[in-house]
């Protein structure tokens, strides 16, 4: 990984590495539980539910909706590469993805559990009790040990290989449009918030620099956490990768479509009109993030 | 106290001060390494500080940068501080100081943190607002034909803007107008500085901020004096407590090198002590192995000798009648002499076998031989027997002549064997060398005579000790006169034995008063009984001695009334030791109206000195010489001139062990008037009635 940034270190953008660390066994357990309904008070729900990661890893609903139908309070945000997210949630009080898994199966409006009824639940099902004896050595399985399956299987969730990716490691060359598209994406000043791995979600940002935005509902932003006025409609950058497949955008899904995005966002956080023609440029370049469905969803 | 109790105390002390340094050691190392973790620890944290610093500096000048770099700094911030918050040595009471400003540097590095990134966001708009403003004018076009003096305007506050952002310094924003003013009614033209007046306007609004936020985080020192100052202060306190440390260690490694020199010179002493015991304990040894007197080896040492040695032989050397010698000539001569011979013995014995010789006690030796053939080993005996007593010792001028007794024996028990054996050469006076094996017959001699005094308690018990009577005849009268009383017992059977088997052992017990006592008493019955007869009693000189047989005797010849018919016999003995009791008794038993006989005279122990000195009635010639007379011319000389001489000395002469009639007959026509033997009759258990005999 080292190597790769290193090498491509003239670029602010760096390929998501093929080969990551994951303690297999592990990640295939969290696999079972992240699709399984019983982690929710009333079987209705799982990690799943809100993050299709068949299909961008986030929710095409504006706000995903938890156990009894009770409706969430943001967008809900892509699960794919989460692990190159310096933090998590749309204001970051995740410092990693342990605190991450543990907010939505606690919150009441999400999963609507807490660590005891997770145990217990785990703990009566012979199927789990088996797999964690296999790998943990234990009969017994505690919370924790759901949370680092979990986290595990999170973290084999990353799409290498997008076509951009291998471009930044000089296998193919991207089309004239998408060339054009990621020039004005340096050029508009996009690249300066959506950069790193991740392009995006290693910073901070707040929403309606220019032009303030619709501050009709309040939303968790980043003042929450530092109780600072400065982080009002603060949010972390979110990811560009797999772009094409996370609609509806932004925190309160108020665009929902990319190119809405595109224009949205120049508005509000660039003052700036960008042409339709750029725009096309731009989602070219950005489909162009689109990468590979992560290998671990392949295994049976 | 003992010097080796010493050494050991200070051992134990050594060591214990020796367990001392190596707890000092692990102490020392874990502290070493808990401080070295610590260093370790906040420099990472001054790493990761000084990265995120350098990166913001990167952040502010490059136009795309990669925030991940920053993301992750801030991350080793945080993982850094958590490390170091949990290094061990701050749970040390020591520390408490470091470790409250340590937990209150959390709230500067969250402060850096919020900081920094609140300089990202504002420099990411910053930056593309630049950016911007540069395209803009690239672009202006529209404007330079509508407005070429705004245009010359925006270039203006374009460089200020970015003059203000490079140098840092808000001066250049200072009354500066740095809006555009529309004049023109073109749309396009409107648009294009309202782009431009919302970018510069957004720029002269954040710029402060920016500059503040920018200012803070390069200029500000706060947290990273804040380490520099915890690493200080840790490093006093380490450097203190690494004082104390190296105090402790040079004090430890002072105790352990005095008890060192110490021990050493406990151990140099202990030695010499040591040697003074060994030689202490040399002599002990000598003398427990050798005798003071002779320097030979004493009795332990053959204890010792005689468990290991195969097939030990042991002549037992004793010297006869030490007792007198020391007595006579006191202990000095007495020591002399066994030094003497001790030489002597060892001289003697040195020409034969190889042997050993021990000093056993006061007068014994003992010589050891091993495998050594019976024979030779007494042959070896009787040459130093003879050679001992051929031998005269000459010490303080004083001719001492000695004789030895030697026990010889080859079974063991050795020394309890040949004690034995010397005890039974002890008995038989004449009998100076015995073996072991030879002294069992005379340990039967003693078992028989145990037998036989059982059997004179017996015959005592149940009145078989009984008086047989020889006559004694007149030979010119042809009349038995007298008659002899000899002591028989009579076995169970009916058959007797004579005085000879048992009368001997019967000295040596009590019992021998009893016989005598039966004897008199009988014998003066029948002397009552018969009463033309005299008769005799065989008392022996040593028997006088004995007060209790005295008294016996002149009770009976006082109390029994036999009309003093009762003449006493006595027998010489070896040693007749006090000639005046003697004289008392025989005057007692004259005053009493009895005679006295000696009898025997003429045997192994006559003496005529007896004779000038007692008063003697009759004399009793030994049968050795009556029986000879008829075939021995000298014998019958020696008969006459007895007879002389007991005239001469007014004493009637009795011939003794007269058995044929050739021997009467000869004293007869001789002349002699008493006789007594077989030919006229062997002792009889009662006197006869008829008083004649013929010849």
């Amino acid at each position: 990984m080292i190597f790769i940034i290193t090498l491509y270190s003239n670029e602010p953008i760096s390929p998501i590495p093929i080969k990551v660390d994951c303690d297999m066994p592990k990640a295939m357990i969290g696999k079972e539980l992240f699709f399984d309904t019983m982690l929710s008070s009333d079987n209705t729900i799982s990690c799943f539910s809100c993050h299709n990661v068949y299909d961008g890893g986030a929710d095409h609903r504006i706000v995903s909706l938890g156990v009894h139908n009770r409706k969430g309070n943001i967008q809900s945000p892509t699960v794919l590469n989460a692990r190159y997210n310096f933090t998590e949630f749309w204001n970051g009080r995740a410092k990693d993805l342990y605190a991450q898994a543990s907010g939505p199966l606690n919150n009441p409006a999400e999963h609507g559990m807490n660590p005891q009824k997770i145990e217990k639940a785990v703990n009566n099902s012979s199927h789990y009790k088996e797999m964690f004896k296999k790998v943990y050595g234990t009969s017994h399985i505690t919370y924790k040990m759901v949370l680092e399956s979990i986290v595990e299987f999170e973290k084999a969730l990353i799409t290498p290989n997008s076509r951009f990716d291998k471009y930044l490691r000089g296998e193919i060359k991207l089309t004239s449009s998408e060339t054009q598209g990621y020039k004005l994406f340096k050029q508009y000043g996009c690249i300066t918030c959506h950069n790193g791995v991740n392009i995006g979600g290693n910073s901070y940002q707040k929403m309606g620099i220019f032009i303030p935005i619709d501050e009709e509902k309040h939303y968790p932003d980043r003042m929450e956490v530092t109780k600072n006025i400065l982080d009002k409609d603060v949010f972390k950058v979110p990811t560009l990768r797999n772009i094409d497949k996370t609609a509806p955008y932004f925190h309160d899904g108020s665009s929902k479509t990319l190119e809405d995005a595109i224009q949205s966002m120049s508005k509000h956080n660039l003052g700036m009109f960008i042409s339709d023609e750029d725009t096309n440029y731009l989602m070219d370049f950005l489909k162009s993030l689109d990468g590979e469905e992560p290998k671990i969803l392949e295994q049976p | 106290m003992k010097i080796s109790k010493l050494l050991f105390i200070f051992i134990f002390i050594g060591i214990f001060s020796f367990l001392a340094i190596i707890k000092f050691y692990f102490v020392q190392r874990d502290f070493t390494q808990q401080q070295r973790e610590f260093f370790l620890n906040i420099n990472n944290l001054e790493n990761a500080y000084l990265d995120a610093s350098n990166l913001v500096l990167e952040n502010s000048i490059y136009m795309y940068v990669d925030q991940d770099d920053v993301a992750h700094a801030n991350k080793a911030i945080q993982n850094s501080y958590q490390i170091l918050l949990t290094s061990k040595i701050l749970s040390d009471d020591n520390y408490i100081e470091i470790k409250k400003s340590i937990v209150s540097l959390s709230k500067n590095l969250k402060q850096d943190v919020n900081n920094v990134e609140f300089f990202l966001r504002v420099n990411a708009s910053i930056k593309n607002s630049l950016l911007f403003l540069s395209r803009h004018i690239d672009n202006s076009a529209v404007l330079a034909k509508a407005n070429p003096k705004e245009l010359l305007k925006a270039r203006i506050i374009l460089k200020s803007l970015n003059d203000t952002k490079k140098l840092q310094d808000l001066a250049y924003l200072k009354n500066k107008n740095y809006l555009l003013i529309s004049t023109s009614e073109d749309k396009t033209v409107q648009r294009y500085i309202q782009s431009f007046n919302l970018h510069s306007n957004f720029l002269v609004k954040n710029y402060p901020a920016f500059m503040k936020i920018t200012k803070q985080i390069l200029d500000s020192k706060t947290t990273h004096n804040k380490i520099h100052r915890i690493k200080k202060e840790f490093s006093q306190i380490a450097l203190n407590d690494l004082e104390a440390l190296d105090e402790f260690a040079s004090v430890l490694l002072s105790v352990f090198f005095l008890l060192f020199i110490t021990i050493i010179i406990l151990l140099v002493k202990y030695q010499r002590e040591n040697l003074k015991l060994q030689a202490a304990y040399n002599s002990l040894e000598y003398s427990l192995t050798f005798d003071q007197l002779t320097e030979i080896y004493n009795r332990r040492r053959f204890e010792q000798d005689i468990k290991v040695i195969k097939n030990p032989s042991l002549l037992l050397v004793n010297i006869n009648n030490f007792k007198y010698i020391n007595d006579i000539y006191g202990n000095d001569v007495g020591n002399i002499l066994l030094k003497d011979l001790t030489i002597f013995i060892i001289s003697d014995i040195s020409k034969s076998n190889k042997s050993s010789i021990y000093r056993l006690g006061g007068d014994e030796f003992g010589i050891v031989y091993q495998d050594i053939d019976d024979n030779l080993l007494l042959q070896i005996a009787e040459k130093l027997e003879i050679s001992i007593a051929n031998h005269v010792f000459i010490i303080k001028d004083l001719e001492i002549d000695i004789t030895v007794s030697i026990a010889i024996n080859s079974v063991r028990p050795i020394l309890e064997n040949a004690d034995l054996t010397l005890k039974e050469i002890k008995k038989h006076p004449t009998i100076n060398i015995v073996s072991y094996d030879e002294s069992q017959h005379l340990k039967q001699d003693v078992e028989e005579n145990m037998k036989i005094i059982q059997i004179i308690k017996e015959a005592l018990i149940e009145d078989r000790i009984v008086p047989f009577f020889q006559p004694i005849i007149n030979l010119q009268t042809l009349k038995i006169e007298k008659y002899e009383a000899l002591v028989r017992l009579k076995l169970k059977d009916g058959t007797f034995l004579p005085p000879f088997k048992f009368l001997e052992i019967a000295q040596k017990s009590s019992q021998y008063n009893e016989i005598t006592k039966v004897m008199i008493d009988k014998t003066i019955k029948i002397a009552q009984k018969y009463d033309k007869y005299r008769f005799s009693l065989n008392v022996s000189m040593r028997d006088i001695s004995n007060k209790n047989i005295r008294d016996i005797l002149f009770y009976a010849l006082e109390n029994k009334s036999a009309d003093s018919k009762i003449d006493i016999e006595l027998l010489e003995s070896e040693n007749l030791t006090d000639m005046q009791i003697v004289k008392e008794f025989i005057t007692k038993v004259h005053s009493l109206g009895s005679k006295i006989l000696i009898d025997d005279f003429g045997s192994g122990y006559s003496n005529f000195a007896y004779f000038s000195e007692l008063d003697i009635d009759i004399v009793k010639i030994d049968g050795s010489i009556v029986k000879e007379i008829a075939k021995n011319e000298r014998q019958f000389h020696m008969l006459k001139s007895i007879q002389e001489f007991a005239n001469g000395m007014d004493m009637i002469t009795v011939s003794e062990f007269v058995e044929t009639k050739e021997i009467a007959q000869k004293l007869k026509d001789n002349g002699s008037i008493y006789a007594q033997g077989y030919y006229f009759s062997k002792p009889l258990e009662q006197p006869l009635d008829d008083d004649n005999v013929t010849i």
